[in-house]
């Protein structure tokens, strides 16, 4: 074997950088996999610094929690509190601005998690003397964003967010006072590495870091000594950490109160409405306690009226009638407190509001009320009511503290003092309701049964504001309060109580295998290097055993078995695979380091700075030479199956194709021919007939087939055209030429075929950014796609809310013709191609009904046919199952979900909500996110409030004026406007730079595919050098037979690239069916040329060969 | 297609040499011979006298180093590589030692490849089928027309190489050993053959040979030695 291995060396070296060339593929591809995957788990690490765990809350609380926390932990864990606030950034000098600023309130205990980094050093943020304005530091990220130097002055802004939630009747509608700003003083720029980087959401790109020391912060919120969030740095596991939480909690850190009283005790909330989950925890351990539990809802009428009188802004409280005793004398002096009868509700008053309307029993009432309507604004609803009774002015209904401390109204002296956080006519209030403020406060004037109160004023926060829970005989208030507290608090989880556990270590690292597998999808895009390798490899190897066919002839004649020939070269080609796998192992490492050094480059808008590192794992280098020994190694194998074919007599001679006698088509590949196209059809059939539109896999599997059909048919045409006519035509003979050496031929046609099937298949895949002010394309028809870092509570689409916002008239006349939809934003992690982690919570958009009603976009897919497919937000599924609608694109690649799936969440109640998918988008602008219906978006995620997402329809050429209008006006809000077709110009860039790279090494494969061509011609011509000589020697010009050898390789690349294009056009089929204007035709054309350019390049080589020969030795050698 | 009948062949003192690594091997020296039309030749001499040599000169296949060939009263060294190409195609038909029939055309097909050398009419590619038919039948192998050249047997393959030699009615015919790897009666109907169409076309005729009697069945004789043609 040493000897036949040295003496054939030439070919045996071929084989063996073959082999090379396929093992540096496959391993490389699988070194670039774990390179971006370890060089995302670096990332990871280095954000995170010591921190595992993360406690949200989406309200701010005590920040001495952290220390309850870490005392209920085990020892050397370490919990740091931090305000986390979403904001923007303006330079106070330059005017450069920032949004989507994530602004930290840090102290000393955050940069002991980020141990040996010298960047968290520079978080020294107390104030120098004589320094004017507090400290920030920032990373260089938004240092370079900003144009920011140490000591330049920066305004913050940031959400304020109030205890009361926004979108309620006491929430106010203020957007002003949703907001907060802090001018401070740059003390220190740090890196973008370690603390620098610091994120809790997985992403590549830096993220735009603002570092504010904690207790300046926290005083701007009006909240000192709070935090919003717990970094925990311990080895416990995540369910160890929620326990412990949950072990040191109180209830004031999730804002609840338990104020004791004489005989009960009451329970509410600084958000002035109590939690479903709250309630229920409570209702539950009250009464496991044997107590009398009253639920109380107290809202304001803005007036009653009957017969002419009214009364202005009363309370009125919602409770079960009669109240159950234990609460205090319920006293009614007229009538009965029972439900009238008929439809109207009964209402029962108080003797002053009965007195002063001056009614009895029996009359009719009618009571307007604010409620929240879309889009967050206040409306006024009216109801009516039948007076069942009247109260007397004592014990429950004398009772102030039924309403909660409503802000700005509680403490005025007088009404006249009202300063309410919703619109009030003052001028109404009489003198007879200030008397009544000075004697009764805010005491109801009004009772209504609780189902009744509960179905008028509920909103999605809750639909009681208190509970009171009446006291044991001999029972303290105090001791009854603690007992309670603990009661409840057992019974809620921190999830229930809006604080969330997340282990964002561990989600991190998880996340860092990326939305596919990083090794799987460079083998993916090396594929047909890999492919190419191998056939050149099998090509190589078919050559040496043709070179020694009479060798083998020999053998055979001298009585050796056909297995052990076979043994023989089976054990050369597995030495020379080794051999070249070892080598291509070596080479592993260069071609990981130069895919990542040009993916670097390819992929730099999408990797942000650069990260990535060469990783060389030996389990993938092993599992990279084990496969490629496989795949070489099988292909050696297919070459030895057709050697037992060939007759002893022919090997004699020196052919290893077995002798022109037979002319017959092989059996075989007519009939994988005839099954391959049949197949091919009948998935076409499938996809064309079966429900919706069609499906890209069956055509995709239709072109594979036809791939298939069309080799086996070329295969057996070569065998059946050996006997046929065809003329003596320059073209006929190159034709029939190519049939002279049926195995070779087929492997060319099948390099340049697979070749192009890929290519076209990938180049009719980039498409070009449409006509974005169609309605039904991917920007729906939209100009401008704006997100503000702190939701918008104010109508940017109505003039009034414009004016809150404080639009100038400029600004005003700068949006006039436009029309603004807001959307609802659960912020979470990027769900598009533009994100190399996998997302663990996605970005949500609650899809509002007018959005809905307007429609527009293309959709690929839906769960059933339908003329609008926006309506399918409003199915009612499953308790629990929400519909939702996502780009085709980011559903299937990132979040591997298909139509009908469910993504399976936790609400910001900690309950399981599942989002189905009932239609997919056709790349569009929403591919960042999953929409939802609105109504399912306020139910799940209620504290998400407000507006951050925007959609904007311009006239034509306005939408670059209307961004810069609008990110100038509103930047406090860190609003970031983006024409919408450059949105999805920026989803197709990356969509391209995978396309770029799979072309890129596709075009490598496609280099060695034609090095496999030229070799075969280059053989072909060495082996006819006499019979070329022959024509020669009978007059035929060089010329003539330069275009004989040109014509032979014409004619195969013309077959493969013909079986390729057809089949690689069939593959992508509903592609271009549904936007065949958006093909860049000319490009395809112009890769197809590329193709045959160097095909026909790899010709010339050989003819070049030819044409050197010389004539006489030709002529004298033996055939 | 016209034979051509213009002349003789007059090769005067040619010599060749080779380089075989540090050596020259002088094959030629000052070699001559004179050919009438119609008249036939057969050379003679050991392996490695330069039979081959001189007839692969008077083919045009290669050049000698000194000396003129003259064929039919022209010079075709003297010409460019495609109006050689052109002599070559219409005045000169050569049969090798090893048939050199290409294995992917039918018998009648490589009969017929010198005559497709260059694009005629119609009626010039009619009149080239109907030449190969006559020539098929001559050589007895009509009946193998559409048989490809690994079906048949080593004398028909030679057959096969006649007959496409004569296609373009050369008016010289330069054969390289016909029958060196032909058994007797095989290399005795070939030989036949060879004499009979040169009886018949009047061709001129050089028949390099090792055989003695194939050589004996021509009138004239020349032996190669010392690099020169004498007259045997």
């Amino acid at each position: 074997m040493r000897r036949s291995l040295i003496h054939f060396w030439p070919i045996n070296l071929a084989v063996l950088a073959a082999a090379g060339v396929a093992t540096a593929v496959l391993a490389g591809s699988l070194v670039v996999g774990d390179s971006i995957e370890a060089s995302l788990r670096d990332l990871t690490l280095e954000r995170l610094g010591l921190i595992d765990h993360a406690v949200l809350a989406e309200r701010p609380f005590a920040a001495e929690l952290a220390d309850r926390l870490a005392a209920e932990l085990e020892p050397g864990a370490s919990v740091v509190p931090v305000v986390a606030l979403r904001g923007s950034a303006v330079h106070a000098e330059g005017g450069a601005r920032a949004a989507r600023v994530a602004v930290w309130g840090v102290d000393a205990g955050f940069r002991t998690l980020f141990p040996g980094d010298p960047a968290s050093q520079a978080l020294e943020l107390t104030r120098r003397p004589g320094q004017v304005f507090p400290s920030l530091v920032l990373n260089s990220a938004l240092a370079r964003e900003l144009g920011a130097q140490v000591g330049d002055q920066v305004v913050v802004a940031f959400e304020h967010r109030s205890e009361v939630p926004r979108s309620t009747l006491l929430g106010g509608d203020d957007p002003e006072a949703a907001l907060r700003s802090l001018r401070l003083v740059v003390s220190a720029v740090v890196p973008d590495r370690g603390a620098g980087r610091f994120s809790l959401a997985a992403g590549q790109v830096a993220p735009l870091n603002a570092f504010v020391e904690l207790p300046v912060l926290a005083r701007r919120l009006e909240r000192p000594g709070v935090a919003n969030a717990l970094l925990v740095a311990g080895p416990q596991a995540v369910d160890r950490t929620a326990a412990a939480l949950g072990r040191a909690l109180e209830l004031a850190d999730v804002g609840l109160r338990l104020t004791p009283a004489e005989r009960w005790l009451t329970l509410d909330s600084r958000e002035l409405v109590l939690r479903p989950q709250v309630v229920a925890a409570a209702t539950a351990a009250g009464e496991a306690g044997g107590r009398a539990v009253l639920p109380l809802l107290t809202y304001l009428a803005n007036r009653m009226e009957t017969g002419g009188r009214a009364v202005p802004y009363s309370t009125v409280t919602a409770l079960p009638l009669p109240p159950p005793s234990g609460f205090g004398d319920w006293s009614v002096g007229a009538g009965t407190a029972r439900p009238a009868s008929g439809d109207t509700p009964p209402i029962v008053l108080n003797r002053w509001a009965a007195d002063d309307l001056g009614v009895t029993p029996g009359a009719e009432l009618e009571m307007t009320y604010f409620t929240v309507g879309s889009r967050d604004r206040l409306e006024t609803a009216r109801a009516r009511f039948r007076v069942a009774g009247v109260v007397e002015m004592s014990g429950l209904a004398a009772d102030p503290s039924l309403t909660p401390e409503l802000p700005g109204i509680a403490d005025a002296d007088r009404m006249a003092d009202w300063e309410p956080p919703f619109p009030v006519d003052l001028s109404l209030v009489r003198p007879e309701d200030e008397r009544y403020w000075d004697a009764w406060r805010g005491t109801p004037k009004a009772f209504v049964p609780l189902a009744e109160g509960q179905r008028l004023w509920r909103s999605r926060f809750g639909a009681l504001t208190a509970l009171r829970f009446a006291l044991e005989r001999g029972e303290t208030p105090e001791r009854a309060a603690t007992a309670l507290a603990e009661a409840v608090l057992d019974r809620l989880s921190p999830a229930e109580l809006g604080l969330t556990v997340l282990p964002v270590r561990r989600q991190g690292l998880e996340a860092s295998s990326g939305t596919t597998s990083f090794a799987g999808l460079f083998v993916g895009f090396s594929l047909f290097l890999i492919v190419a390798a191998a056939l050149l490899v099998a090509l190589l190897f078919r050559l040496g055993v043709e070179r020694r066919a009479r060798e083998l002839g020999l053998r055979l004649a001298a009585g050796y078995p056909l297995r052990s020939v076979r043994r023989l070269l089976l054990a050369e080609g597995t030495v020379l695979a080794a051999a070249g796998g070892a080598l291509g192992l070596g080479l592993a490492a260069l071609y990981g380091r130069a895919v990542l050094a040009g993916i670097g480059g390819w992929w730099a808008p999408l990797l942000g700075s650069p990260f990535l590192r060469l990783e060389l794992r030996p389990a993938s280098l092993a599992a990279g030479l084990a496969l490629s020994l496989a795949v070489v190694i099988g292909s050696i194998l297919l070459t030895l199956r057709r050697l037992g074919r060939v007759p002893v007599r022919a090997l004699l001679a020196g052919a290893v194709e077995s002798p022109n006698v037979d002319s017959r088509p092989p059996r075989a590949a007519r009939r994988l021919a005839v099954a391959a196209l049949l197949a091919a059809g009948a998935l076409v059939a499938w996809a064309a007939g079966g429900p919706g539109e069609a499906s890209p896999g069956l055509f995709f599997g239709a072109g594979a087939a036809v791939l298939t059909g069309g080799f086996a048919l070329f295969a057996a045409w070569c065998r059946g055209s050996r006997g046929a006519g065809g003329g003596l035509t320059l073209a006929a003979s190159a034709a029939r030429n190519t049939a002279h050496s049926p195995g070779r031929s087929l492997l060319a046609v099948v390099l340049v075929g697979s070749a192009c099937f890929v290519l076209v298949a990938v180049a009719a895949n980039r498409r070009q950014v449409e006509d974005a002010t169609a309605r039904d394309s991917g920007t729906g028809g939209f100009a401008l796609v704006a997100e503000s870092a702190v939701p918008l509570t104010a109508d940017l689409d109505s003039a009034e809310g414009r004016a809150e916002l404080g639009l100038g008239t400029d600004d005003r006349a700068a949006l006039a013709g436009s029309r603004i939809y807001p959307l609802r934003l659960r912020p979470g992690e990027d769900a598009s191609c533009l994100n190399l982690y996998q997302p663990q919570r996605p970005r949500l958009l609650g899809v509002t009904d007018e959005l809905v009603a307007r429609g527009g976009f293309r959709f690929r897919t839906t769960v059933e046919p339908t003329a609008e497919p926006w309506r399918l937000l409003e199915r009612q599924l499953e308790p629990g199952v929400v519909p939702a609608i996502g780009d085709a694109n980011s559903v299937q690649w990132i979040l591997h979900l298909g139509l009908g799936d469910e993504l399976a969440l936790h609400d910001d109640r900690g309950r399981p909500v599942r989002l189905r998918i009932v239609a997919t988008l056709d790349t569009s602008i929403f591919q960042s996110e999953l929409l939802i219906p609105e109504r399912a978006f306020l139910e799940h995620f209620p504290d998400s409030e407000g507006f951050a997402y925007f959609l904007a329809e311009a006239p034509p050429g306005r939408a670059g004026e209307l961004a810069r209008r609008l990110e100038e006006s509103l930047a406090r809000y860190g609003l970031d406007a983006t024409p919408a077709a450059d949105k999805l110009e920026a989803y197709m860039a990356v969509e391209h730079m995978y396309l770029d790279t799979f072309q890129a090494l596709g075009g490598l494969g496609l280099l060695l595919g034609t090095l496999g061509l030229a070799v075969v011609l280059a053989r072909s011509v060495i082996e006819r050098r006499g019979e070329l000589a022959t024509l020669r020697a009978f007059g035929y010009r060089r010329r003539t037979l330069a275009w004989l050898v040109v014509g032979e390789n014409g004619f195969l690349l013309a077959v493969g690239i013909g079986i390729g294009a057809a089949a690689g056009l069939l593959a992508v089929a509903p592609h271009l069916a549904a936007s065949a204007g958006e093909v860049p035709w000319g490009a395809l054309a112009g890769t197809l040329a590329l193709v045959l350019a160097v095909g026909l390049a790899a010709g010339a080589v050989a003819v070049s060969a030819a044409l050197r020969t010389p004539l006489l030795p030709a002529l004298k050698s033996e055939r | 297609m016209n034979q051509q009948t213009s002349g003789g062949l007059s090769v005067r003192r040619v010599s060749k040499s080779f380089r075989l690594g540090s050596t020259t091997v002088e094959v030629l020296k000052s070699a001559s011979l004179e050919l009438a039309d119609g008249e036939a030749v057969a050379i003679v001499g050991p392996s490695g006298s330069g039979k081959s040599t001189l007839l692969h000169l008077i083919g045009t296949l290669d050049r000698p180093d000194s000396g003129t060939i003259e064929i039919d009263g022209r010079q075709p060294l003297s010409l460019p590589e495609a109006e050689l190409a052109r002599f070559r195609n219409r005045t000169i038909g050569f049969v090798f030692q090893d048939h050199h029939l290409l294995p992917q055309y039918s018998v009648m097909e490589n009969v017929l490849l010198p005559a497709l050398a260059f694009r005629g009419d119609r009626r010039q590619r009619a009149a080239a089928g109907q030449r190969a038919e006559e020539l098929l039948e001559a050589v007895m192998l009509a009946h193998r027309r559409q048989h490809r050249p690994a079906e048949l047997s080593g004398g028909e393959r030679q057959r096969v190489a006649v007959a496409r030699a004569l296609v373009n009615r050369p008016s010289l015919l330069l054969c390289d050993e016909p029958t060196g790897s032909l058994d007797g009666d095989t290399a005795k109907a070939v030989s036949d053959l060879l004499i009979e169409l040169h009886g018949r076309d009047r061709t001129k005729m050089i028949v390099v040979t090792h055989s003695t009697e194939l050589a004996a069945r021509f009138a004239r004789r020349y032996r190669l030695t010392d690099g020169r043609c004498v007259a045997a």
